[in-house]
């Protein structure tokens, strides 16, 4: 067991945690934030997305020792109490969800970006969120939330 | 956040669990981690047949962390085999003992031999692979055509061959038919095995405390469940509660009947520890969902009427399962001749095993490959015929002024529209425009191809002698307050139904949609049911909670007459009235609940338990032995356009159309969720989607670098329009709006890729067809 220090939502954390421990095992079981999921842990479906240092990355493909000292950011971090982000809002509006599985990678994913493109098309859209899988909606729906989400932010 | 002005039915308020999915407060299963939970893993065959000789735990036993290791002849002793969802006996077919760990022989790579728990999930799996099987290895085989074969290696030693069961259907003379028609047509059509894969992989969690077992698990099914887990463990089922934790999708993948089940709430009982389970994905990637071929005939008139059909299904379900995935390929059968006036059938049925891992139920349920060989059955004929596809299915359809309507296999469709779908599908897509660009594009050597395929998707079902049942059961209970709890035996593995029934609930109670809760998913609290599948939830799910909710608002009207000493009282927007005057809902069910002998000779409950069975059904076998055992039939119909690459062999989607009537909408918005996933998992098995086997059985195909499903830049935007007509046989017109899409995606673009390559004359054979399969479909008829 050797010690690591992550900042998570703000919260400074140090986690004891085995050599081979994944980020998205750390997250979810030592940290104890379940919003983070598992899917395929080969780094396919997105749903273990997590912000690390500014940037989204699959968590499961991450040993938590590597991101010793880093900032991380997950789901839980995009609300402010009852008030959702808009991202979320747009999700919610457009039903761009079904189950909710995928949620933690869409929802990270199309507010990075938003961020870094405020008035993505289709194509960008696309390109964004190639890397996690809804097996639910059939995306038409998560692709309107993400355009919604960006009108709403510009 | 505001809501949306109507709640009511036809309204498309959003999802009522959105909050705690958006925010990851939702707790799926594997979310829960109760003190002192250990894990397990499972140990699985790695031959796909052989008999076991021992099994070796030694190593295992004495790995870091470990705090027991099970085998199969252990288990034994504790548990009982695993009861059926639909058991094959029940409808004259071969059966078996399912375990949940082998005893003394495997049939698939994959099977579950031995299980290890530990303190670490890593411990457990560490563990696992230190499980030694001593195997006598015996022949295999992979294939349902050579399985078929007389000297074929046989899966189960007591059954004289590898078929399930053979299964004739339908009615009058085919053979006669096609002797004396015009043309004569015949086609094959194979689907490869595609899987439905969640997001989120199955797991069970068990605890128990003295004699008494809770089960979390991420299942449809929680009360077929219990009763299983009563039936295997021995257990009494009062002393069972199943509690179905948030599903991160399901698609009939989580329907019950596994080994996994049982094996997990044993391994709590020997570990006296609350023990965890979840499979990884290369674990979910061994259920398949399909794998069929059919071989067909059609005999047509000149006009493309088409007279007679023959068709002869060979269904490969891998193993037997005590899932209700085996029992697919029956519905493939009796689908046909979907929505087509075709009096004179004849389907031939094989359900074959071989030594692959079981299929398990998926969205479609077989009548996804009903639809694929009628619609390439159209597009053939015509094509033979020298007609345009859309006018051969409109001569063909049945007219909307004749349903009921019987088919030659059995089944009576309630209502419909068909030639309605098509004109709207047609009229969407711009059929004309699409062919005057294909031509154009032609001219310069570029493929464009639309294809259509009709879909009559029978819902809601009810099989007799099984756990597919057609009724259910919902509790509507207003407290003190006011406010309304609904505990209804219907599960909404991530579609919305809870969101449907609470707005079913709050339109005929009278009050805001809000003050509606719903509880699903527990045995302890919501009344006996059947859980999600066959898209059943709003029709019987809805429908009792309907009658539920009836019995509620009388009763706050009689109250409201006592109160306001009114003759006529109503309920609306959360108010009681009558007489000019009115009293907020919460008062009077105060008044009623605190003051009950003040108020009058009136009984003080605000509570009603309803169950709904839909119409339509029919057990009793007519005199060609067909039984109708769906209520309600949704149809829909598909157009794909595609650009295929003759170079690359790549096949772009540039658009689709669905023209969906599942009668009357509760949430449109909901129901257009549900059509869009359907219609994503069906272009993923058409085009991408293949899980694929070495020559020893065992999956190659065990991650999502492999198994290609569907991502966003590959899928177009689904245009939908909607029809709508009503069900005369369920309560609010509705019929199931959950599946509709597999079958009619996969048949637009097996026919959209051939039309794509008519100049080549090449012919569609088989699903999927990715990149390499087009190219061979060319390299075929080039000269």
């Amino acid at each position: 067991m050797t010690t690591v220090r992550l900042t998570v939502n703000g919260v400074q954390r140090e986690i004891d945690v085995a050599p081979g421990t994944l980020l998205v095992h750390a997250i979810r079981e030592q940290v104890g934030l379940t919003g983070t999921h598992v899917g395929c842990l080969t780094g396919d479906c997105g749903a273990c997305t997590v912000v690390v240092d500014g940037a989204t990355t699959k968590s499961c493909s991450v040993l938590a020792h590597s991101a010793d000292g880093a900032t991380v950011e997950t789901v839980e971090s995009l609300a402010d109490g009852e008030e959702l982000h808009p991202v979320q809002r747009a999700f919610w509006d457009e039903f761009g969800f079904q189950c909710g599985f995928c949620l933690p990678g869409m929802l990270l994913t199309a507010k990075e970006l938003i961020e870094s493109t405020p008035d993505p098309d289709d194509a960008d859209i696309h390109r964004a969120i190639n890397g996690n899988l809804c097996r639910c909606t059939g995306y038409n729906t998560i692709v309107a939330a993400v355009r919604r989400a960006a009108k709403e932010a510009s | 956040m505001s809501a949306p002005a109507r709640s009511g039915i036809g309204a498309s308020p959003r999802k009522r669990d959105g909050a705690e999915l958006l925010t990851g407060r939702a707790r799926f299963l594997d979310d829960h981690r109760p003190e002192g939970l250990l894990h397990a893993a499972v140990v699985r065959s790695e031959i796909a047949h052989g008999r076991i000789r021992s099994v070796d735990t030694t190593a295992a036993s004495a790995a870091p962390g470990v705090v027991l290791v099970l085998t199969g002849e252990q288990a034994a002793r504790h548990a009982g085999p695993v009861p059926y969802f639909i058991d094959p006996a029940a409808r004259g077919g071969n059966r078996t003992d399912i375990r949940c760990l082998q005893v003394d022989k495997v049939v698939y790579a994959g099977q579950p031999v031995a299980a290890v728990v530990a303190h670490t999930r890593e411990q457990a799996q560490a563990a696992a692979r230190l499980v030694r099987v001593d195997h006598e290895v015996l022949p295999h085989v992979l294939d349902a055509h050579d399985a078929l074969a007389p000297d074929a290696p046989r899966l189960y030693d007591d059954w004289p061959g590898n078929v399930v069961m053979h299964n004739r259907y339908g009615t009058g003379d085919p053979d006669a038919r096609l002797a004396e028609a015009d043309v004569v047509v015949s086609g094959e059509v194979r689907i490869a095995r595609s899987t439905t894969a969640p997001i989120e992989p199955r797991g069970y969690l068990a605890s128990w405390q003295g004699d008494t077992l809770t089960m979390h698990a991420s299942c449809q099914n929680p009360h077929q469940l219990r009763w299983m887990l009563a039936t295997a463990l021995g257990v009494d089922e009062g002393h069972i509660r199943v509690v179905t934790a948030k599903i991160g999708g399901s698609f009939g993948l989580k329907m019950q009947g596994y080994p996994e089940e049982t094996l997990v709430a044993l391994l709590s009982k020997l570990a006296g520890a609350p023990v965890k389970w979840v499979e990884d994905r290369r674990e979910t990637l061994l259920a398949g969902a399909r794998e069929q071929t059919h071989r067909f005939r059609v005999g047509a008139l000149a006009d493309g009427r088409i007279t007679g059909l023959v068709n002869e299904i060979v269904a490969d379900i891998g193993a037997l399962t005590a899932q209700a995935g085996w029992a697919m390929p029956n519905m493939s059968a009796t689908t046909q001749p979907s929505g087509y006036r075709i009096p004179d059938c004849r389907i031939e049925l094989d359900i074959v095993v071989t030594n692959k891992p079981p299929n398990s139920a998926a969205r479609g349920f077989g009548k996804d490959a009903a639809h694929l060989v009628m619609e390439r059955a159209m597009d053939l004929v015509a094509r033979e015929l020298g007609l345009d596809p859309a006018d051969v299915r409109r001569r063909n359809f049945v007219p909307a002024g004749e349903f009921p309507y019987r088919t030659s296999t059995g089944l009576n469709i309630d209502s419909g529209d068909f030639h309605g779908l098509l004109d709207k599908t047609l009229d969407t897509v711009d059929y004309p425009g699409v062919r005057r660009r294909q031509a154009e594009l032609r001219e310069h050597g570029r493929y464009l191809g639309v294809g259509l395929g009709f879909e009559l998707t029978p819902e809601s079902s009810d099989s007799p002698g099984t756990f597919v049942s057609g009724f259910d059961t919902t509790t509507v209970r207003m407290s003190v307050t006011g406010m309304v709890t609904v505990l209804t035996g219907v599960t909404s593995p991530g579609g919305g139904n809870d969101t449907g029934i609470a707005q079913i609930v709050a339109d005929e109670l009278g009050i805001p949609l809000a003050w509606v809760e719903l509880v699903q998913g527990d045995t302890d609290r919501c009344p006996n049911g059947f859980g999600n599948f066959s898209g059943r939830s709003m029709v019987v799910g809805g429908g009792s909670a309907t009658l539920a909710a009836r019995d509620v608002r009388a009763k706050l009207v009689a109250v409201g007459r006592l109160l306001l000493g009114a003759g006529e009282v109503e309920v609306r927007a959360g108010m009681v009235c009558g007489d000019g005057r009115e009293l907020p809902v919460p008062e009077v069910a105060r008044a009623l609940l605190t003051r009950a002998f003040a108020i009058g000779d009136i009984e003080p409950v605000l509570e009603s338990t309803r169950a709904y069975k839909p119409g339509n059904i029919n057990h009793v076998p007519d005199e060609f032995g067909r039984i109708q055992p769906y209520p309600t039939y949704s149809s829909s119909l598909h157009a794909a356009v595609v650009d295929v690459d003759a170079e690359t062999g790549k096949v772009t989607l540039l658009d689709y159309v669905m023209a969906h009537d599942c009668g009357t909408m509760i949430n449109p918005a909901l129901v257009e969720g549900q059509a869009r996933g359907a219609v994503a998992m069906g272009l993923g098995s058409a085009l991408s989607e293949q899980l694929r086997f070495d020559a020893d059985g065992r999956l190659l195909s065990d991650r999502f670098k492999s198994y290609l499903v569907p991502r966003a830049g590959d899928l177009p935007l689904l245009r939908m329009v909607h029809q709508v007509t009503p069900s005369p046989f369920t309560m609010h017109g509705n019929k199931g709006a959950g599946e509709a899409g597999v079958g009619g995606a996969q048949a637009a673009v097996a026919n959209a890729v051939e039309d794509a390559l008519a100049p080549f004359g090449v012919t569609v054979r088989s699903l999927p067809l990715t990149p390499p399969a087009v190219l061979a479909l060319i390299d075929e008829v080039r000269p």
